[in-house]
């Protein structure tokens, strides 16, 4: 009875977790794109946000929580369809399951802020005053990446400039429009709005709706997302973000403020030692000339020891982090000795 | 039954006969009435009244101007929008292919060409450039002699 209401639970969710798959799919699919064009790092250099390590560590901090990944969706209702399954077959479609969340995990790219374009391509001083609007030129061209598109603004007074980032955009969804974006950007984005959505617990919506409507590595997307960040850093609530996709965004901005003592305690507080491990190292990792990496390496520490050193040396609420570590070194003790 | 077997045959005669002209014809456009290809603008507003968007649109020449086209090669819409832009769409890379296949274009399409830089400059370009700052010349100067004028007036008045 509990296989089968487990396996009912399941196919409902997935069922109609369906639409969402596909604006899921262009989602993964402009961000596979951008995904594959870092290569890996040299040796000594920065650990950036794509090294094979980094992504390792921030997908298993991020978790697999089945039943959040597949919580059922606002869609158009549809009666739920029910299965009759074997052991085995339950036990396929758990894998099968899985696989699918790990894609729908997959992390947006965390890219730097890109430069402003200012390129003057002709000066025509003749040409001042032969109208009052501007004209923009778009390629049209499908076969050509959005990136490399020439769309060139001709000013009232003559200039030929290339077109800024934001006209790039906005024409861009013009003349091939993507699926959830719109040519404004929605009311939501602005910091009144956001102030009052984040109050409502709504993080996580906020970042979708942002991964579909900005590029990453536009200032919007940025902003969004570090005010994100900062509000859930402030109020502690990173389990709202736990077993999304934007959960390894978060951990990486948070490892590179140098504030990664709230996510830890939370960690802590959760009993997840083995996350709050790997953050640490995570922390190593990035910032290798710190005093608690230094001690780590000569030390050779492993496990908790890494914690402590953590706590010792770098975290400002060190007190906590040894309680903590404390109280599970005694649950440990306790769980042995009985 | 004889007239019904020649209808038949007559029948078949003008399918054949349309079956080759519509394949000859773009030879015989050209041979026989001297016809080209020209990238055009097509007005597309399906009969809109005051709001104009053309298609830039590779045609042939004869055939009528919203007519039956070959090829949409871009789109030009004339009225501002609230960025104060003229939006205006090229298929660089069939422009290209048709200007190849040896397509001629008309005044307001090389104009466009010429401000988008992919062409030189349209001589008419400029010339109307100047025009419009001679035009505004004159404007300021007449709107400088009313103003004076005017102010005459109050002193008077008071």
């Amino acid at each position: 009875m509990a296989a089968l209401g487990t396996a009912r639970c399941l196919f409902q969710s997935f069922y109609r977790v369906k639409d969402v798959q596909r604006i899921r799919k262009t989602l993964l699919k402009c961000n596979a794109r951008t995904f594959c064009d870092e290569t890996s790092v040299k040796g000594g250099a920065k650990p950036r946000f794509t090294d094979a390590a980094v992504q390792d560590i921030l997908t298993r901090i991020t978790g697999l929580d089945l039943q959040k990944v597949f919580r059922p969706i606002k869609q158009e209702m549809k009666p739920p369809t029910y299965k009759l399954m074997t052991d085995e077959q339950l036990e396929q479609a758990i894998q099968f399951a899985t696989e699918e969340a790990k894609k729908q995990l997959q992390m947006p790219p965390v890219l730097p802020e890109r430069k402003p374009i200012d390129d003057v391509l002709a000066v025509d001083k003749i040409l001042d005053g032969m109208d009052t609007a501007k004209y923009v030129f778009t390629d049209i061209t499908y076969s050509i990446p959005h990136r490399e598109r020439f769309i060139v603004v001709r000013e009232p007074d003559g200039t030929l400039r290339k077109a800024t980032w934001e006209e790039r955009d906005r024409l861009v969804q013009v003349y091939f429009p993507k699926l959830g974006r719109k040519l404004m950007p929605h009311v939501l984005f602005k910091e009144e709005n956001l102030k009052i959505v984040f109050s409502q617990d709504r993080h996580e919506d906020v970042l979708n709706l942002c991964l579909v409507q900005f590029e990453p590595g536009s200032a919007d997307y940025i902003r969004v997302h570090e005010a994100t960040y900062e509000d859930l850093e402030k109020n502690g609530k990173y389990n709202l973000l736990r077993s999304t996709r934007h959960f390894g965004g978060l951990a990486w901005y948070l490892v590179n403020a140098r504030r990664v003592d709230g996510l830890i305690a939370d960690m802590l507080r959760r009993d997840m030692l083995q996350d709050a491990i790997s953050l640490v190292s995570l922390f190593h990792m990035v910032h290798p000339h710190s005093e608690s990496a230094q001690e780590a390496t000569s030390q050779q520490a492993a496990g908790t020891d890494l914690l402590k050193i953590y706590s010792q040396k770098e975290s400002q609420r060190s007190g906590y982090i040894e309680l903590a570590l404390q109280a599970y070194e005694e649950k440990a003790a306790e769980g042995s000795a009985s | 039954m004889n007239s019904r077997a020649k209808h038949r045959k007559e029948k078949t005669v003008t399918i054949i006969w349309c079956f080759i002209m519509v394949h000859l014809s773009s030879h015989l456009l050209k041979r026989y009435h001297n016809g080209y290809v020209v990238i055009r603008l097509a007005l597309a507003g399906h009969k809109q009244a005051n709001r104009p968007f053309y298609r830039i649109v590779a045609a042939h020449n004869k055939r009528s101007r919203d007519g039956k086209y070959i090829e949409q090669l871009g789109s030009f819409d004339p009225l501002p929008n609230i960025y104060n832009e003229k939006l205006v769409g090229f298929n660089f890379d069939r422009i290209k292919y048709w200007i190849g296949c040896g397509a001629h274009l008309t005044k307001p399409v090389a104009k466009l060409l010429g401000l988008s830089g992919f062409f030189p400059l349209h001589p008419m370009t400029v010339t109307e450039a100047e025009r419009r700052r001679a035009q505004a010349k004159l404007a300021e100067t007449a709107a400088g002699t009313e103003d004076p004028q005017q102010e005459e007036q109050k002193q008077a008045d008071v």
